[in-house]
Formats: C-alpha cells, structure tokens, sequence
C-alpha cells in the first residue's frame, strides 16, 4: 500500500468578502501566521486596501462581485502572478436576509442563493481546476452558519443556502479523495453589518439561550479557519459548530 | 389598480382579526399585544392588501418590529404601497 501524503498547509489563500467583518479577521490573522493572502469584495474597504500597502509582496486584493464569474476567474489569474498558485480557498462572502419568505421577492431569493450558493461553487470549481491542473493539494473552508442546522424565521433562503454548501462539504470532501480537505465552520450569530438588523430583543434571547453566556465572536471563530487551513489534522467532510452550544 | 386608503386598510384589518374571532378597536393607538394582533397576522393583513391592489408589497422584517400600535400598521401598509 502507498504512504499516505499529507495535505500540507496553505500557502496562498483566497478569502472572498475579506474586507471587513469575519473575512476581514481571517485576512488579518492569516497575514499574522505568514501565509500569503488575496481577498476580494464588491467595495474595497481602507483596512484592506491599508494591509495590500503595508504588506505588499503577501497581501493582493480586488474590488470583485463573487457572482460575476467571469471577474472572480480573473481576479484568481491575478493572484496566481503575484502571490503564486493558490492552495487555500475560504468562502466567506455572503449576503444575509432579514425578511420572512412569504413577503420576499423572487428576485431577492434568486441574488440569496446566486451570491451564497451558485457564485461560491462556481469560485470552488475554477480554483480547484487550477490547482488540480497544476498537481496541487490544498485545502477548502466554507462559512456556513447555525442556520443550516436550526430554523430562525427571516432566514428562509439563506438558511438554505447555507445548508447547500454544508452539503457541498461532505460530498466535496468524497470527491476529492484526500488531495484536497473541504470542511464548514457554521459560526452562531456575531455582531457584524450583516446581523446588525437583529433587534436587541432577538439578540438578548440568543444569548440567554448559549450555555456559554455570550453571541460568537469573530475572534472565536478565526484560529479553528486557521487550524483548517494550517495544521495537520485528518478533519474533512466535516461542519464544525461554533456557537457556545447555543444550538444543542 | 389604485392604491387602498387608510380607512381600506383599516376594514382588512377588521376582517383579519374578525376571522379570528377579535374585534379591532376604533383607537389607533390602541397595542396590537393587547387586542391580539401578532406579526404573522400582519403578514396576511399584507397579503390581502396585495390581492386587492395586484402587486406585491415586499418588505424586511426590521421595520416590522417598530410596529406596536394599530396607527403604526396602517401607516406601514401606507407607506408600503407608495414605496
Ligand atoms: N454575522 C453573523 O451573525 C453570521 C452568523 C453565521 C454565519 N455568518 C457568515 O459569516 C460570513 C461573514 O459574515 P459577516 O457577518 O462578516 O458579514 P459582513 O460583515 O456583511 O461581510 C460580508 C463580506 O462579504 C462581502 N460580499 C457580500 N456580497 C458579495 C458579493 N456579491 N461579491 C463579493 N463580496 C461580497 C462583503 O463585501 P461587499 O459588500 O463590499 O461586497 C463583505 O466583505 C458570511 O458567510 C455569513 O453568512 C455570519
């Protein structure tokens, strides 16, 4: 029987919608461990474009709308000649909904599941082409949520988009036999602009609800998508909950 | 079709708690938890204002949570169908 290899750690990481929020933690967290990053947002905010001018030959960004596919190819073309062939993929990029089902338009539903669903498959499938075609190993990590296990109303069509990439994890994990390790961390809700419509009520309630007494902070979640991306450990397939088991 | 008027409105309204089995009181200013009148009633209020006008009128949950009283439901509806 041949020798196992081991993925190795990341080298060059793609973090979509790293300009502020969790993404922008992962990027500023990556640079700390020395790895070399690209993100990308529709706007580019000054603390991204200030990390690209302080740490010009690690950091790459773009302003880049995940959904335009043609772009986000290009944008990873770009990252390849600066940064060198990218091995690290985080979908982070998302758009939240805040409007129960039956009041939201088909339109609204269609940009949810093309911006949290199609747009990072479709991002998943050309980096991993790229790195395939170039004998590479590398490692995937979609930000899910605790939406996709436990219902919240408002949450409909993002729940489900949700819940479609932490399928696309497990079945990704089979497919890519090893070479490539695809795990979600689904974080509980955070104080971000995207759940800055949660009422002080709803956010009150969730904290009564976690036995560790406090909402998820970005900072919780950002050493387990460095652990993912940088250690060695045999988790694959997997969906890691990081909600102070405000959901058990 | 024309936009409904506040006092339209305000007959959906009836009509919803009425198949419900409550009354809506003549006070706007009267609290929607008191006479019983829960989000997902608003949604149906919504819906039947969307049947009579022919579009919809979509909307976030946000502002829904600003609504307490029954003045704050019609004006919502109000200013929802000339959004
Ligand atoms: N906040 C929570 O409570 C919570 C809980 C569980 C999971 N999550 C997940 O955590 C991740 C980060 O969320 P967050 O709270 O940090 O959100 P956020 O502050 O709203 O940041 C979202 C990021 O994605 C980018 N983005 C959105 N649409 C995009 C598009 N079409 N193309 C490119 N970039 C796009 C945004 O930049 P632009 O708008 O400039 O494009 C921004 O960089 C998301 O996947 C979210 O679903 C959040």
């Amino acid at each position: 029987m041949s020798e196992p290899t081991l993925v190795p750690p990341s080298k060059v990481v793609l973090v979509s919608g790293g300009s502020k929020g969790l993404g922008l933690a992962f990027v500023n967290d990556l640079i700390d461990a020395g790895v070399k990053v690209a993100a990308f947002a529709r706007t580019v905010t000054p603390e991204l474009t200030a990390l690209a001018e302080k740490y010009p030959d690690q950091v790459h960004v773009g302003s880049v709308d995940v959904t335009d596919e043609k772009g986000a190819q290009a944008f990873v073309k770009e990252v390849e000649a600066k940064l060198g062939p990218i091995d690290g993929l985080v979908n982070n990029a998302a758009v939240g909904q805040d409007s129960l089902h039956v009041h939201t338009s088909a339109e609204q539903i269609a940009n949810i599941i093309h911006t949290n669903l199609t747009a990072p498959l479709v991002l998943t499938r050309f980096v991993l082409r790229r790195m395939m075609a170039k004998g590479l190993k590398g490692r995937i990590v979609n930000v899910t949520s605790i939406c996709a296990q436990r219902g919240y109303p408002g949450l409909v069509a993002y729940s489900a988009t949700k819940g479609g990439m932490d399928s696309a994890t497990r079945s990704m994990a089979r497919e890519l036999g090893g070479r490539v390790l695809v795990n979600s961390v689904a974080p509980g809700f955070f104080a971000s602009d995207m759940s800055a419509v949660l009422g002080q009520t709803q956010l009150d309630q969730i904290v009564r609800r976690t036995p560790t007494g406090h909402l998820t902070e970005p900072e919780e979640v950002v050493p387990v998508v460095r652990m993912l991306l940088l250690e060695n450990t045999n988790i694959n397939g997997q969906v890691l909950v990081i909600d102070g088991a405000a959901s058990i | 079709m024309s936009e409904l008027t506040r006092a339209q409105i305000r007959d959906l309204m009836g009509e919803v708690m009425k198949a419900q089995g409550k009354t809506l009181p003549s006070d706007d200013g009267a609290d929607l938890r008191e006479i019983g009148f829960r989000s997902l009633d608003f949604s149906e209020l919504a819906l039947r204002v969307e049947d009579e006008i022919g579009d919809e009128l979509n909307f976030d949950a946000p502002g829904l949570r600003q609504i307490a009283k029954v003045g704050d439901v019609l004006d919502f509806i109000e200013q929802l169908q000339s959004a």
